[in-house]
C-alpha cells in the first residue's frame, strides 16, 4: 500500500488556499524527509493550522500539489488517511469515557481489532504513560494528561506520519517536558512528525528543521541553528533623533562588528557579528559624536529573534 | 465500513448510559408525566371556552327527544349538532364522521323514545328503550364522562315529566283512598321509586344510555387515563432524542473529535450513520420501556397487532431521529440548540395532541396539528392500544410518520456540517 518515496514522506508544491478573498496559504512549498520532526513555527493566524488541516485531508486546496507517502493529496486521500495521524489543537476525546475506552474506539476506526487492538492500546498508553489510569474517565485528568492521551488517540494505529497542531497549548512545564520526551521517543522509533506551534523555544529544541510562516507565507525554512546563523551574532535596535540618522548610519556600518545596517524614521536596525561588542562599539560612537540614544534593544540571536527580524512582528503578537 | 458504524454506535450508548441526566431526560421524564398527569387528571373535567360538540341524530317520533336536545344545547359547555353540511343527521353520517376523526362523540335517539316514555304504566311487558352513545374509544374518560353525566340527568328529568302524572293517576285507581294505612305506605314507597327514576317499580330504568363505538373500530379495553396518556406522552418523550442528539453532535464538533475523525478513513456518510443509529435505538429502548413498563405496572392494553406496534414505533423512531438531525445542522452554538429544542418539541406536542387531546381544539388548531409528526405517532398509537386496529389501518399513518423523518433527515443531511 505505501508507495516508494524514500526521500519525502509529504511534498508541498505552490499550495495555495483561500477563504472567500483571504488567502490563507499563499504559494507554499517544502517537503520533509523520512524520520524528520519538521515544524511549522509562526503567530496566530499565520497559516498554519490551515496548512496542516490541508495535510490531515480535512481541506481541499485552491492550487498546488501536496504528495503524502507519495499519494496524491487530492485523488487519492483515502490511501493517505490510514497513513497519517492527526492530534489536533483541540483535545479531541469524549470526556466521559476512559483512557482506555477511547483508545479503543479510534482503534476501531482504523479497523483494529480484538488482541491487535488491546496489544496496540496497552502500547501507546505505556508511551504516553497512562496506563495506570487507563480505566479512568479522561474527564478526571489533569491538562497535561489530556494533551498526553491526545497524541496516544493520534497514534493508535501506527501511523507513519504524525501532524501534531500546537500540541502543548495551555500545559504546564512540567508536563511539556514530559511531552517533549515522547515526541523524542517517537522520533528515534523513526516516525516522521510534522509540527506547528507558535513557541519558537518548542520548535528550536524539537525540530529537525523548521519553516518560519507568517501571512500565508514561508519566510524562511532552514535547520533551528540555519534559522538563528541569518542574524549572525544578533540584532540590535537603537533610537535616536531623525537628524542625526544619515551620519550615524555611515559610521555604524563602519564598525568592525557590524555585519549590516538600515534605518527607518529615527529607528536603527543594526545586524551584528556578535552582539556585545557591537554594543560597546555604537554607545562609544554615540558619546564621540554627542548623540543621544533615545532607546535601545538588544535581541538575542534565537528563533524568536529571527521571526521579528524578518516580520517586524512578535511571534506573540 | 460496518465495523466503523458499530464502533460509533456502541461509544455513543456507553456516552449516554454514563450520563444520568440525559437517562433521565429519555426515560424518566415521559414516565413520570405519565403517572402524575394520570393520576392528576384522572377525574379532571374542565369545559374549555369553547363548547363540546355533539352530534345528535333525532329518530324520535315523538318530542321528548328534541326537549333533551334543546335542553342539551342550551348547557354553555355542549354545542349540538344535528345537521351536517345542510343535511339532517342520520346515525350511518354521524358513524362515519367519528371514524374520520372529525367529532368524538354521538348520541342516537331511538324512533320509539317518546312512545317508550308514553306508554300506559300498567303495560305489561314493560317497552324499554334505549340512547345511543357512539364514542370514539380514543377520547379520553373525563372528556367523555360528564357528557353521559349530564345527559342521564336530563333523561331521567324528562322520564319524570311525562310519566309520572300517568303514574301517579294509576297508581290512585290501582290504591283508593280508603285502603287501609299499609297500603298507602306502599303507595308512598312505589312513588318514591319513581321520583328515583325507576318508575312503577322496575329496577331497570325504561331508558337506557348504550355506550358503543363506530362499525370497524374495537374497543380493546374501555379506556382509563392511562390508556390516553401513555401514547401521548410516550410520543412526547421520544422526540426529547432530538435535544441529545443536537447536543452530542455539537460537543463532537466543539471538542474536535469530528476533526479527528475526518482525518480517519471513514466516508462522512459512514459517520453520520454511526452517530443517528445509537439515538434510534435509544429511541426503539425508550418505547419499549415506556409501554412495557405502563402494560406491567398499570395493565395498559399494547392492542392486537404487535407488527403493527412495531411498525409505528420504528416510524415515529426515525421521524424524531430525523428531527434530531435537522435541529444539529441548524444550530451552531449549545444555547441555540437548548432553545430552539425546547420551542419546537413544546409546541409540537402541543399542537400533536400529546398534552390535550385535539378534538377539543379550535378546527384551524387541529389541522396545524397534522404538520407535526406528533399528531400523526399519537394517532397511530391511538388506533392500535385503544380503537383495536391493526397495521392495514395504521399504514397511512406510518407513511406520514415516514415522510417526516424522509424529509427531516434529508434536510438535516444537506445543512449538515461536519465542522
Amino acid at each position: 500500500m505505501e508507495k516508494r518515496t524514500p526521500n519525502f514522506v509529504i511534498k508541498v508544491d505552490g499550495l495555495v488556499k483561500r477563504y472567500g478573498d483571504r488567502v490563507a496559504l499563499n504559494g507554499v512549498s517544502f517537503s520533509v524527509r523520512e524520520g524528520e520532526i519538521f515544524g511549522l513555527l509562526g503567530p496566530n493566524g499565520a497559516g498554519k493550522t490551515t496548512l496542516i488541516s490541508i495535510l490531515a485531508t480535512l481541506l481541499p486546496p485552491d492550487e498546488g500539489q501536496v504528495l503524502i507517502c507519495g499519494y496524491d493529496l487530492r485523488r487519492e486521500a483515502d490511501r493517505i488517511r490510514p497513513l497519517i495521524g492527526f492530534v489536533p489543537q483541540e483535545l479531541a476525546l469524549y470526556p466521559t469515557l476512559s483512557a482506555w475506552d477511547n483508545l479503543a474506539f479510534f482503534g476501531r476506526i482504523y479497523g483494529l481489532r480484538g488482541t491487535a487492538l488491546q496489544e496496540r492500546i496497552t502500547t501507546v498508553l505505556d508511551l504516553v504513560g497512562l496506563r495506570d489510569r487507563a480505566g479512568d474517565a479522561v474527564r478526571t485528568f489533569s491538562g497535561g494528561m489530556k494533551r498526553r492521551l491526545n497524541i496516544a488517540a493520534g497514534l493508535i494505529h501506527g501511523p507513519r506520519l504524525l501532524l501534531l497542531d500546537e500540541p502543548t497549548v495551555g500545559v504546564d512545564p512540567q508536563s511539556r517536558n514530559f511531552i517533549f520526551e515522547h515526541i523524542e521517543r517517537l522520533r528515534a522509533e523513526g516516525m516522521t512528525i510534522l509540527y506547528t506551534t507558535h513557541y519558537m523555544e518548542e520548535a528550536e529544541q524539537l525540530c529537525d528543521r523548521v519553516a518560519i510562516m507568517d501571512e500565508g507565507r514561508i519566510l524562511a525554512l532552514d535547520t533551528p541553528k540555519g534559522l538563528i546563523g541569518l542574524l549572525g551574532g544578533g540584532v540590535i535596535h537603537m533610537e535616536v533623533a531623525a537628524e542625526h540618522m544619515e551620519d550615524l548610519l555611515s559610521a555604524v556600518r563602519a564598525l568592525p562588528h557590524v555585519r549590516a545596517a538600515s534605518s527607518r524614521d529615527r529607528q536603527l536596525k543594526i545586524e551584528t557579528r556578535a552582539a556585545r561588542p557591537a554594543l560597546l562599539e555604537l554607545i562609544e560612537l554615540c558619546n564621540a559624536r554627542d548623540i543621544p540614544i533615545l532607546s535601545l534593544e538588544v535581541l538575542e540571536p534565537n528563533l524568536e529573534s529571527v521571526f521579528l527580524h524578518l516580520t517586524g512582528k512578535r511571534l506573540r503578537d | 465500513m460496518l465495523n466503523q458504524i458499530i464502533a460509533f454506535t456502541w461509544k455513543d450508548l456507553k456516552i449516554f448510559f454514563k450520563d444520568p441526566g440525559a437517562v433521565a431526560l429519555i426515560f424518566l421524564q415521559p414516565f413520570m408525566f405519565i403517572v402524575v398527569m394520570s393520576y392528576a387528571l384522572g377525574g379532571l373535567f374542565e369545559p374549555g371556552k369553547d363548547p363540546i360538540r355533539i352530534l345528535v341524530v333525532n329518530q324520535d317520533m315523538g318530542t321528548q327527544a328534541a326537549t333533551i336536545i334543546r335542553q342539551l344545547d342550551e348547557m354553555e359547555a355542549f354545542q349540538v349538532e344535528t345537521a351536517w353540511e345542510g343535511q339532517p343527521l342520520t346515525r350511518e353520517m354521524a358513524e362515519k364522521l367519528i371514524l374520520q376523526g372529525k367529532r368524538n362523540l354521538a348520541l342516537v335517539f331511538p324512533p320509539d323514545f317518546s312512545e317508550v316514555l308514553a306508554q300506559d304504566p300498567g303495560a305489561t311487558p314493560r317497552r324499554r328503550t334505549r340512547i345511543w352513545v357512539i364514542v370514539d374509544p380514543a377520547t379520553s374518560s373525563p372528556f367523555v364522562e360528564p357528557i353521559l353525566g349530564t345527559l342521564q340527568g336530563l333523561i331521567e328529568r324528562s322520564t319524570y315529566t311525562a310519566m309520572m302524572p300517568k303514574g301517579l293517576d294509576y297508581l290512585f285507581t290501582q290504591l283508593a283512598p280508603q285502603v287501609p294505612p299499609e297500603q298507602r305506605e306502599a303507595f308512598k314507597a312505589r312513588a318514591q321509586e319513581a321520583m328515583s327514576g325507576g318508575l312503577l317499580g322496575g329496577e331497570e330504568p325504561v331508558v337506557a344510555l348504550e355506550r358503543t363505538a363506530p362499525p370497524g373500530m374495537r374497543v380493546e379495553k374501555l379506556p382509563n387515563t392511562f390508556q390516553q396518556n401513555v401514547p401521548g406522552y410516550t410520543i412526547y418523550g421520544v422526540f426529547w432524542i432530538v435535544s441529545l442528539l443536537a447536543g452530542s453532535v455539537l460537543q463532537e464538533k466543539r471538542e474536535g473529535t469530528f476533526r479527528r475523525l475526518l482525518a480517519a478513513p471513514m466516508s462522512r456518510a459512514v459517520m453520520l450513520t454511526g452517530k443517528l443509529l445509537p439515538y434510534y435505538l435509544i429511541n426503539l429502548i425508550q418505547i419499549a420501556i415506556m409501554l412495557g413498563a405502563s402494560s406491567w405496572l398499570f395493565g395498559l392494553s399494547l392492542g392486537r397487532s404487535p407488527l403493527a406496534l412495531l411498525a409505528v414505533s420504528l416510524a415515529a423512531a426515525a421521524a424524531a431521529t430525523g428531527l434530531g438531525v435537522l435541529v444539529a445542522a441548524i444550530v451552531r452554538t449549545e444555547a441555540q440548540a437548548g432553545g430552539l429544542t425546547v420551542l419546537l418539541l413544546l409546541t409540537m406536542s402541543a399542537l400533536g395532541g400529546c398534552f390535550v387531546p385535539r378534538f377539543v381544539m379550535p378546527d384551524w388548531l387541529q389541522t396545524l396539528g397534522l404538520l407535526t409528526p406528533h399528531a400523526w405517532a399519537l394517532d397511530a398509537y391511538q388506533d392500535l392500544l385503544v380503537r383495536g386496529y391493526g397495521l392495514q389501518e395504521v399504514w397511512p399513518k406510518v407513511g406520514a410518520l415516514t415522510a417526516f423523518a424522509a424529509a427531516f433527515f434529508g434536510l438535516g443531511v444537506w445543512r449538515f456540517r461536519f465542522d
